[in-house]
């Protein structure tokens, strides 16, 4: 076991390391959902809908353009000069690759997202201090979820012709219950409702979590194998 | 079922007679056996063709999970075969849903779409497949392939109580279901009619495994092919 999570960590600290050199990734993701924002706010009359309605979707439809970006970076960087082959047969079993890149990319995800948070706040004029703890919840149970299906998807669209364009394909219509219930979640916790009057959401996203961490714990073999 | 399929390939013309004969019923029955609906009117009858296509669709994705466990537990080709045919029938089958249910909800709900949870749940069901059908047709044929798109029929399937549950908190004006009820099974409806809707998910489950059979066929034959070109090319 402590011989695993070395393992996923070394992985972890890897992408960290190449993050923290070339810092590629996390300003394109950052600056990329701020335009995202920027133009759902063209798009939207902020003067006549309630900021509370339109914003949830709006941020999280900023996360998840940017949360593409950085999964198809992922396992592209793995791609050059053959990184992914090396990995795969270094004697480490497969999930730790999964486990390692899960990681790294939620890490990558949720720091932009600490930094998108306060940017929404100020544009939609929503003041999410008071409602800080249930939101980082459900922020964090819907990144989850997100990141879990979407490294799967992205090691198995890395092999395809036009990878770019097939991760979002594959990734969007399986996150579907994530985004909905997402979106929900954040817009009623900005609304001051309690987490506990809303646990079929919250059980419904830990349900897609779970669901899809154990498929790609079984199915991840099958996928990185050359 | 599958090892069935198998058979009703090779033995085509019965199930061809039979699906033949049963869709001729289905067609007396719904134009001519099946009294009219009294609210709705003929365009009523469109639910005949709408809810087997349904039933089909749900049944071709079932199949397309199974061969995919199937596949990636014995890696035999023949299950890979089954998960592409029935995807294909089920995305045929599934957009026939979409199409038909837009022509009765015209008259009926006075809208052609609505944000039901039932109409979103098969949209995001048909993309979900048209992806899978989009992978397949983005990488070559081979192992690969097959592990890859076993990959997203698993993970697809199982997303479907997921999404069916967000769409159902989400919004729901959908009829509710009429013969399954919870007074009892066919209590909700006429019989005449509810004769008429069996008759016709008969005959388009067998439509169903009839269209399953020649594309498992089809897909044996191209492998043939290219395995005699292949033993043609080493000859040279």
């Amino acid at each position: 076991m402590r011989q695993y999570l070395t393992q996923v960590a070394a992985i972890v600290w890897k992408d960290l390391a190449t993050e923290l050199k070339t810092r590629e990734l996390f300003s394109a993701m950052f600056v990329f959902s701020v335009l995202v924002i920027l133009i759902f706010i063209f798009s939207i009359n902020l003067s006549i809908v309630k900021a509370t309605e339109v914003g949830p979707g709006v941020l999280w439809v900023a996360f998840l353009f940017a949360g593409t970006l950085g999964l198809n970076r992922s396992f592209m960087l793995e791609k050059e000069n053959g990184c992914l082959q090396g990995l795969i047969l270094t004697p480490a079993d497969r999930t730790t690759i999964y486990f390692g890149k899960f990681i790294s990319n939620l890490t990558f995800l949720l720091i932009m997202e600490a930094f998108i948070l306060p940017l929404f706040m100020v544009f939609f004029n929503v003041d999410i201090l008071p409602h800080l703890g249930p939101l980082l919840v459900v922020i964090l149970l819907g990144t989850v979820g997100f990141c879990a299906l979407g490294t799967l998807l992205s090691s198995l669209a890395s092999n395809l012709k036009t990878r770019e364009v097939m991760l979002p394909i594959l990734l969007y219509p399986l996150m579907v219950p994530v985004i909905i219930g997402s979106v929900r979640m954040t817009g009623q916790v900005l609304e001051g409702v309690a987490l506990s009057s809303m646990m079929n959401w919250v059980g419904l996203t830990l349900c897609f979590d779970v669901i899809f961490i154990g498929v790609s714990i079984m199915t991840i073999d099958h996928i990185l194998e050359e | 079922m599958n090892e069935e399929t198998t058979q009703e390939g090779e033995g085509g013309p019965v199930l061809l007679w039979i699906t033949a004969l049963a869709l001729l019923a289905a067609m007396v029955a719904i134009f001519i056996y099946v009294p009219t609906e009294k609210t709705e009117g003929p365009v009523q009858r469109i639910m005949y063709f709408h809810i087997p296509s349904a039933w089909v669709s749900f049944l071709a994705f079932f199949v397309v999970f199974l061969s995919s466990i199937l596949f990636l537990w014995k890696k035999e080709r023949e299950w890979d075969i089954y998960a592409q045919a029935s995807a294909e029938v089920g995305v045929l089958f599934c957009t026939l849903v979409l199409i038909t249910g837009p022509i009765w909800a015209r008259p009926i709900w006075g809208a052609w779409w609505v944000w039901d949870a039932r109409l979103t749940l098969t949209l995001v069901l048909w993309l979900i497949y048209i992806a899978y059908l989009m992978l397949r047709a983005q990488t070559d044929a081979g192992s690969m392939r097959a592990r890859y798109a076993a990959v997203l029929g698993i993970a697809g399937f199982l997303d479907i109580p997921l999404i069916h549950f967000s769409v159902l908190w989400w919004r729901a004006f959908h009829p509710l279901p009429k013969v399954i009820t919870t007074e009892g099974l066919g209590k909700g409806m006429d019989p005449a009619m509810l004769a008429t809707l069996f008759i016709s998910l008969g005959a388009f489950t067998f439509l169903y495994f009839l269209m399953m059979g020649q594309r498992v066929r089809q897909e044996k034959i191209r492998d043939d092919i290219d395995r005699l070109k292949k033993d043609v090319l080493d000859s040279d």
